[in-house]
Parts: structure tokens; C-alpha cells; sequence
């Protein structure tokens, strides 16, 4: 009894502690760092400085609008693929050469991913190549240096997360429900509005909840890819953790950007629930 | 008169497996029929093939001589129960019913109380607001049903919907799923693997194995006069005695040296337990009757089951009650059965 009270607590203990070291400790540290200054005192002055300044909140809003649009085209893009790969391959092997494709890419890493996007959008690269030589346009179109080369960077390395999460979910909604809304006299696009995809809305709303949190504190794709021109959020951050060596003022940056991210996720989240009840 | 449904020549095979062979069968407004026969005999395939979820290769399927063989689901005229009740996860009780008056242009108040009477002919009037998860399965059992009828199909498929319920609960909805269907008057097509139920529920019963339809008739003259040995065995207990040719039209029997006057190619005579008697004191004159030995004694309250052996043959003797639970194994006891309870089957 004594010998299983012992391991009952070290199971317990073993996570807590892991948890605390790695995701607790190093938050408290950033959160700590934020409100102090160097000579330890107590100071909301880094918040103060950060939220009274416009530059920030422009910084901002180019963050959460690069996050928000990515997101959404991340899951335009993400359904689609998802329910290709569920719903209409059939050929076993097929659908594993998808899944591996679409997987491979998230073993690679961002810095090569993104600098492989930066050789295909550039003037001369292949993307502008192809438009020309198809008529679809005179001159090269500017990707480097705009939101959209940001954009197609990041959806680029982040929809595998939304196919996995929406195909998931589709993959286990059983197939009696869409046809007992067929046998209740409804076509297959009501039956996917009304059955189908309140159904996989969970499934839906996880994946836009990771592509977005990604997305929001993305730094290697948006500062490869903005060619200097563009400045998100965590560039700022890193900023002064690497250059300025400011670690309170950093802190209080990363904080905020949390903080922030955090709210917009609950709203989301609460969405989710809410059309979840409502459909 | 033209049936409701009828099923012409339909087949239907998956990867090397015929599922259905040439299955004919009409149905008539208002009829129960019950498609009875162990899993894998091909009885889902055809009510799947009925409702539009497989599409049968060759064949014709007619609803009131419409050709719907190739019709989606979604334009058939008939409703479907399906065996896990596939009740929209979250969509509340009322909304479930409701969805198919509603999704074919009903207003939502329209539909809603067209619902509201659905769950009240299934005795669910008060749940409407519950999420289907939050009922037991007979009352899940109960929307499914009241979904399916909500919009007075003329003809309803069920697809065993009795089989996840425990037997007591399963006796109840038997008679009350018969007297809704008397009272709609809509014909159930009613897939079940369990001959009491088909039995108890249907007007007349499909008897199908290895995807061919092996005997159709009224449950009393399938119990009495099964077509095939297969009918016989799988529809209550049959008592099979060989039969050996003796002279034309004639074969002796392999009990008490029965001679009697059969049809052309009869192999085997079925006697149902019920008709096969323990003879105490003097024999009645109209029974054959051969001594045997009591092998086993089988009583579950309602009927005791006999078995003697009499020679090669071990016969089943049915005793309503629990006469003759008293008899020990090894007792030796004389046989008697009617001559005009046998049955001859061919093949």
C-alpha cells in the first residue's frame, strides 16, 4: 500500500515537475523580467511604454493581420485537401504518398523552407518566370518585401496542421449520419452544411487555433521573406533580446503578444462552441 | 393490384462475393414484411439497395412502378431506421425530427410541431429538448423512429433496430413498433436475424441465405411447411427424419418404420417438437410411436425440451411447462408423433 502510495505520488509528480521546469519556470522568468527593472524594482513602465506607442500598436495589427488571413487561407486551402485525402482518394497507397507530402515538408526546417520561398518569389524566380510566360502578367510581381510573400511562406509551412486536425474529424465521422440525412430526403451540399461540417467544426476550430498561434509569433518565415520591409511582432522581440539587450523591455513585448494571442484564441474558441450548439 | 415496391431480378456482388442473386419480391402498401436470415445472407445489402445507399448491378427496383433502381437516396420516397439510430450528435431530440420537414421547405414552427406530434405517437413527448446522448438507447431507438415517420413515408426500412436493446425491452417495442405501423399504416420492411421477432412482428416473413430469397410466406406457413431444409433449421426447432425411397411416390421413414405416401423427391421429414408426444398407458391409435431413451432434459420454465434417442435419430419432445423436467437421462420412454404433423422437404 505504502509502495504503491509512493508511486501513485512519483506518476503524479513526475509530470508536475516537468511541467514546471519547462513551461512554467521560463514564463515566470519572462513575466518577472517584464515588471521589474534592472535594479530589481517593481515597474509597469516597460507596458506603459509599449502601449502608449502607436508604432506598437501598427506593429500589431500587421501581426494579427498576417495571422488572421493566414489562418484563412490556411483552412480554405486545408478543407479541401483534407477531404481529398478522407473522402474521395480510395487507392490505399495513393492516400499515403498524400499524407507523406503533406507531412515530409514539417521535417524540414523553417530557415530552409522560407529560403527556398525566397529563391521561388523572387524577380527572377520561378514563380514570376511561370506568370510571364502563361501572359497572366507584363511585369514580375513584387513578393519579397509584401504581406503576401509573408503570407504564402507561412501558409505554405502551416496548413499540414490544418489537414491533419479537419481530415481527422472527418475521418471519424460515421458515414450513417450523412446518410441518414440523405435518407431524410436532404442532397449532398445541405447534408455537408448541415451534417458534415458542424460535425467536423471541433476538429476545424483546433486546426485554426494552432495555424493561428503559429503564425502570430512566426519569426524565421515573415523576417526572411519581408526583405526588411515589414515588421512583425516578434521581430521586435527579438530585437531587443539580440541586439538592444533589453531583456525587461522584451519581456514585456513577449507578454503582451501572449497575452493578446490568448484573448483572440478564447474568442475563438468560444465561437467554436457556440456554432457548435447553434448548428 | 400494383405493389408498392417490387424487386426485379436484383443483384449485387462486392469483390468477388455475390451478395444478391436475382432476388423478386413485391410488397404491398401497409405490409410488414420481415427480410429474415443469419449475417451475411445479403438482407442489409437489399434493404441498402432499396433505400439508394448501393446501387445493384443488374435488376429493377420499382416503387409504385416508378424505376428508382438508380435514384440517390436523397429522392426516394421512403424513410429508413437505421441499426445505430444515426441521430445528429448536435442537433437536439425535436431538431433530429424535425430536420426533414424542415430541410424540405417547412416553416421552422411547422416543423417543429410536426415533430412534437412524431415523438408523441412514440411516447417521447417531453424530450424534444434533450440532446440524443442524454437518453437511454430505447428512447434513442424511439427518435429514430419518430424521425424516420415524421414525414408519413409509405414505406419504411428498419434495419434490425431492435438488436441493441436487452430482451425485455426488445419483447415491448416489438408489439408497440406493430401497433405504430397499424395505425400509420405505412409497410416496414423490417430486417431482423431473429426468428421469434420475425414471427411475432411481420405479416409475412423473406426467409434469405447466401444472398438468394429461399422461402416467402406467413410466418405460421414457414413455421409449418418450411420449403428447404435451411427454412426448416433456421426458423424454430426442426425434427428431420431421413427418408428412404420405398416403391413410387412411397418412403420409409427412420422411425417406427413409417411407411408413408410422399411427394416426388422427398429426402427428409421436418416434425415440429410440439408435434412429437410422450406416450404413457395406451397409445392413441393415430400415432406412430417407437420406444427411445431420454438423453437430456432441457426445461426453461415455459416449455421443457425432451431429447430421445431412438435408435440413430435423437428427436426433440416439446412440453409446455414443466412437465417432464422430472424425467432422468436413461429412462426409457415411448415416442409417439402424429403422421399428420410431418412435413416432406426435397433436397
Amino acid at each position: 500500500m505504502a509502495a504503491s502510495r509512493t508511486a501513485l505520488a512519483l506518476l503524479l509528480f513526475a509530470p508536475l515537475a516537468f511541467f514546471a521546469a519547462f513551461f512554467l519556470a521560463p514564463m515566470a522568468v519572462v513575466a518577472i523580467s517584464s515588471v521589474t527593472t534592472d535594479g530589481d524594482t517593481l515597474t509597469f513602465a516597460h507596458y506603459a511604454r509599449i502601449l502608449l506607442d502607436e508604432y506598437h500598436w501598427d506593429v500589431l495589427w500587421v501581426t494579427f493581420r498576417i495571422a488572421l488571413m493566414t489562418t484563412l487561407i490556411c483552412m480554405l486551402v486545408g478543407f479541401p485537401l483534407a477531404w481529398y485525402l478522407v473522402r474521395i482518394v480510395r487507392w490505399r497507397t495513393w492516400r499515403r504518398i498524400c499524407v507523406i507530402l503533406v507531412i515530409v515538408p514539417l521535417f524540414t526546417s523553417n530557415i530552409v523552407r522560407s529560403f527556398g520561398w525566397m529563391v521561388l518569389l523572387g524577380r527572377t524566380g520561378l514563380v514570376n518566370q511561370a506568370l510571364m510566360t502563361l501572359g497572366l502578367t507584363e511585369r514580375p510581381i513584387r513578393f519579397l518585401g509584401t504581406e503576401t510573400g509573408i503570407l504564402i511562406g507561412l501558409v505554405y509551412i502551416l496548413v499540414p496542421f490544418v489537414v491533419l486536425a479537419v481530415g481527422n474529424a472527418l475521418a471519424t465521422i460515421d458515414n450513417s449520419y450523412e446518410e441518414a440525412s440523405a435518407d431524410l430526403g436532404v442532397g449532398p451540399a445541405r447534408t455537408f452544411w448541415f451534417v458534415t461540417l458542424p460535425l467536423c467544426l471541433p476538429g476545424a476550430v483546433s486546426g485554426a487555433i494552432i495555424v493561428f498561434a503559429l503564425a502570430v509569433s512566426a519569426y524565421v518565415t515573415p523576417a526572411l521573406l519581408s526583405g526588411g520591409q515589414i515588421t512583425v511582432f516578434s521581430m521586435l522581440i527579438f530585437q531587443q533580446y539580440s541586439s538592444v539587450f533589453d531583456f525587461h523591455y522584451g519581456a514585456a513585448l513577449s507578454i503582451t503578444l501572449l497575452v493578446l494571442t490568448l484573448v483572440l484564441v478564447g474568442i475563438a474558441g468560444r465561437i467554436g462552441d457556440a456554432g457548435r450548439r447553434a448548428a | 393490384m400494383q405493389p408498392l415496391l417490387s424487386l426485379e431480378a436484383v443483384s449485387k456482388h462486392f469483390a468477388g462475393h455475390q451478395a444478391l442473386r436475382d432476388v423478386e419480391l413485391g410488397v404491398s402498401a401497409g405490409e410488414f414484411v420481415a427480410l429474415l436470415g443469419p449475417s451475411g445472407c445479403g438482407k442489409t445489402t437489399l434493404l441498402r439497395c432499396i433505400a439508394g445507399f448501393l446501387i445493384p448491378e443488374s435488376g429493377r427496383i420499382r416503387i409504385e412502378g416508378e424505376d428508382i433502381t438508380a435514384a440517390p437516396p436523397y429522392r426516394r420516397p421512403l424513410n429508413t431506421v437505421f441499426q445505430s439510430y444515426a441521430l445528429f450528435p448536435h442537433m437536439s431530440v425535436a431538431d433530429n425530427v424535425a430536420y426533414g420537414p424542415r430541410r424540405a421547405g417547412a416553416s421552422r414552427r411547422e416543423a417543429q410541431g410536426r415533430a412534437r406530434e412524431a415523438l408523441a405517437l412514440v411516447g417521447l413527448g417531453e424530450m424534444g429538448a434533450r440532446l440524443p446522448r442524454a437518453l437511454s438507447g430505447g428512447q434513442q431507438q424511439r427518435v429514430a423512429l419518430a424521425r424516420a415517420i415524421v414525414n408519413r413515408p409509405k414505406l419504411l426500412l428498419l434495419d434490425e433496430p431492435l438488436s441493441a436493446l436487452d430482451l425485455k425491452l426488445r419483447r415491448r417495442m416489438q408489439i408497440e413498433l406493430k401497433h405504430i405501423q397499424e395505425k400509420l399504416g405505412i409497410a416496414f420492411i423490417f430486417v431482423t436475424h431473429d426468428q421469434e421477432e420475425a414471427m411475432a412482428m411481420a405479416d409475412r416473413i423473406v426467409v434469405m441465405h447466401a444472398g438468394r430469397i429461399e422461402q416467402v410466406g406467413a410466418p405460421a406457413d414457414i413455421y409449418r411447411a418450411p420449403a428447404t431444409r435451411f427454412v426448416a433449421e433456421f426458423v424454430g426447432e426442426p425434427n428431420l427424419i431421413p427418408a428412404t425411397p420405398a416403391g413410387p411416390g412411397r418412403a420409409r421413414l427412420a422411425f417406427a418404420g413409417l411407411e408413408l405416401a410422399v411427394p416426388e423427391g422427398t429426402s427428409c421429414a421436418m416434425v415440429r417438437p410440439e408435434d412429437v408426444v410422450l406416450v404413457e398407458g395406451a397409445a392413441a391409435p393415430d400415432l406412430a410411436t417407437a420406444t427411445g431413451v431420454v438423453e437430456d432434459v432441457v426445461a426453461i420454465g415455459s416449455v421443457t425440451t425432451v431429447f430421445v434417442r431412438c435408435g440413430d435419430l435423437v428427436l426433440k419432445v416439446a412440453r409446455l411447462g414443466m412437465s417432464g423436467a422430472d424425467l432422468e437421462p436413461g429412462a426409457t420412454v415411448a415416442v409417439g408423433l402424429r403422421p399428420a404433423g410431418l412435413h416432406f422437404i426435397a433436397g
